[in-house]
């Protein structure tokens, strides 16, 4: 009986904190679609923030620019962490806690604190020798360094999974390094390589505060240009966006649990 | 005689040609850390021991000037306002993990209770919001807390804010904005604990006459330590930090270590002062990471569930 009551009350819980998780973004799809001007008052349908998008230069580059960030620094992150995950897999006997405590860095790292260091160190070295001004490219090395770490987990993680006789079983049968990497090395790791690339691409577009401070003038991404237009005061405008971006992150949740559901496991 | 030349040389070869390969592998991520992180992370630190030139940025000769400031000493004299920041951030930080606690520790329990075919997809639903970018999410809140809307019209009415103050800008709008932020970090760990739970154990405690709180105490709670560890690491130690949700929810009076240290460069005031409080913050981290790892190994068997 009482362990009902318990039930039912967690029940409760469980809705109530959905909702408070849920509330925000509610709110800012319901106010895009409002008539009026002010967030404080709800007065009717309409569409006209989404159709001032559409006209605004600003926000098409800033988008553009987020896609070009997301997906550069993801290929790049790829190959470089995907060696990492393998060096360190091949090599796990040896005593590589250096290595792995080097690797770890840029998650332990307070965002703030990376993404300071990098835009002084980017200014200094753009005043000495003129070379990374603040721009696309100084934002796509700044996303590498901390998209590296996750790739070379996932990409470990899957070969430590794997059956170590596989890798004897390829070299035993004389295939050259060359084919073991074509024909058994990419094909087992694929599902690695997969997600840690989505896995590196949403950490690159949601990521604010490190694209905040290595950014130069022309090279805002979204959040960069959402969170001007809110220090700049609000516009209605950015609930449409920010509305659009919600609406990516629920097809993305659903192809999950679909990609998901599928697998046997 | 040939033998014995042979036979090292052969496994030396291969000795050099497995180094080879670790370089080949590994050197091309370090070096790209080592010169992207490292690097920049080391002039900081540098830049923090230097003085502050005419246009915030950094020149010689070294000083200890800007840790000087950042504990309050500057021309006029000693003031505190420092000092509130850091102290702030520690509140704030320490408040809002424990909210956070103990929001996700019976969320996560009830999720174990629910039937498997459903868990991941709860799991889920704790998680998505998160996936949102930050700034939009905390856009969510500032629309949710202005003045005006009825959430702040609910807390006048309550009496809990003067009239036509909103709920934002404050501190009270940050730590809800904390919370909210940093749950789902705490679930997914607590969650991963709770499906590990030995119930034998819960069974033994009753079976001797235990009371449900007691058998929680001695059976349930230790358990579930290690988990609760790891999301105090993630949760934490990203609060103390933290930029966006002060910046945009706190207004003036919400800053914290995270926003002093922003201002002091975007603002091009003051580069080793910003920097000084990043160090701060850099030791504060470490300590908290050093100090979980302390808790859980005396615990048992954390390591390899805390960072």
């Amino acid at each position: 009986m009482r362990k009902r009551t318990l039930h039912r009350g967690l029940t409760l819980f469980w809705w109530a904190t959905l909702a408070f998780l849920y509330l925000p973004l509610a709110v800012v799809v319901l106010f895009s679609f409002n008539e009026a001007n002010s967030a404080a008052s709800f007065t009717g349908i309409s569409f006209r923030w989404y159709h001032q998008l559409m006209g605004n230069e600003e926000i098409l580059s800033a988008f553009g620019n987020s896609l070009v960030l997301a997906i550069t620094s993801s290929v790049i992150a790829l190959g470089i962490g995907c060696l990492i995950g393998y060096g360190m897999y091949r090599h796990r006997h040896r005593r590589l806690g250096w290595l792995i405590v080097l690797i770890y860095l840029p998650i332990v790292l307070p965002d703030i604190v990376f993404g300071i260091s990098e835009m002084a160190f980017f200014v200094q070295i753009h005043r000495l020798t003129g070379l990374l001004q603040p721009g696309l490219p100084t934002m796509v090395i700044a996303h590498v360094t901390f998209q590296i770490p996750f790739v070379a987990l996932i990409v470990y993680s899957r070969f430590v999974g794997l059956d170590p006789t596989l890798f004897e079983a390829a070299k035993d049968l004389y295939a050259t390094p060359a084919k073991r990497v074509m024909h058994f090395m990419l094909p087992t790791i694929k599902p690695a390589l997969i997600s840690a690339f989505f896995l590196s691409f949403t950490l690159s577009v949601d990521d604010f505060v490190i694209s905040f401070f290595t950014a130069g003038p022309e090279s805002a991404t979204l959040p960069i240009y959402i969170w001007g237009a809110i220090k700049k005061g609000v516009s209605p405008e950015i609930n449409a966006i920010a509305t659009l971006m919600i609406g990516a992150v629920a097809i993305a949740a659903i192809l999950s649990l679909l990609f998901s559901r599928r697998r046997p496991t | 005689m040939a033998d014995t030349r042979t036979v090292p040389s052969a496994r030396s070869r291969a000795m050099v040609r497995e180094a080879r390969h670790l370089l080949f592998t590994v050197a091309p991520g370090a070096v790209w850390i080592v010169i992207f992180l490292v690097l920049p992370g080391a002039y900081l630190m540098g830049v923090a021991f230097m003085t502050n030139g005419p246009y915030g940025l950094p020149e010689m000769p070294l000083s200890l000037e800007s840790f000087r400031r950042l504990a309050g000493f500057g021309f006029l004299g000693w003031s505190p306002g420092n000092l509130y920041t850091l102290l702030r951030s520690l509140w704030q930080t320490l408040v809002a993990t424990g909210l956070v606690v103990l929001v996700a520790y019976p969320i996560a329990y009830y999720i174990t209770t629910c039937r498997e075919k459903w868990r991941p997809i709860m799991l889920l639903l704790v998680v998505v919001p998160s996936w949102t970018n930050q700034v939009i999410r905390t856009f969510g809140w500032m629309n949710l807390l202005a003045p005006g809307t009825p959430l702040s019209g609910l807390a006048e009415g309550l009496g809990l804010i003067p009239p036509n103050m909103g709920l934002y800008p404050s501190s009270f709008a940050v730590t809800l904005g904390l919370v909210y932020n940093f749950l789902p970090f705490m679930v997914l760990p607590l969650y991963a604990a709770f499906e590990k739970l030995d119930t034998a154990q819960v069974e033994a405690a009753r079976d001797l006459f235990a009371s449900p709180v007691r058998a929680f105490w001695h059976a349930v709670f230790p358990q579930t330590l290690p988990g609760l560890l790891a999301g105090i690491v993630l949760v934490a130690i990203p609060a103390f930090g933290m930029y966006v949700i002060p910046e945009l929810l706190g207004g003036g009076k919400g800053m914290m270590l995270g926003n002093l240290v922003a201002t002091q460069f975007a603002g091009g005031a003051n580069w080793p002062l910003g920097a000084a409080g990043a160090i701060l913050m850099l030791i504060a981290t470490f300590i908290g990471l050093f100090a979980m790892r302390r808790i859980g190994k005396r615990l048992g068997g954390g390591e390899e569930v805390v960072i």
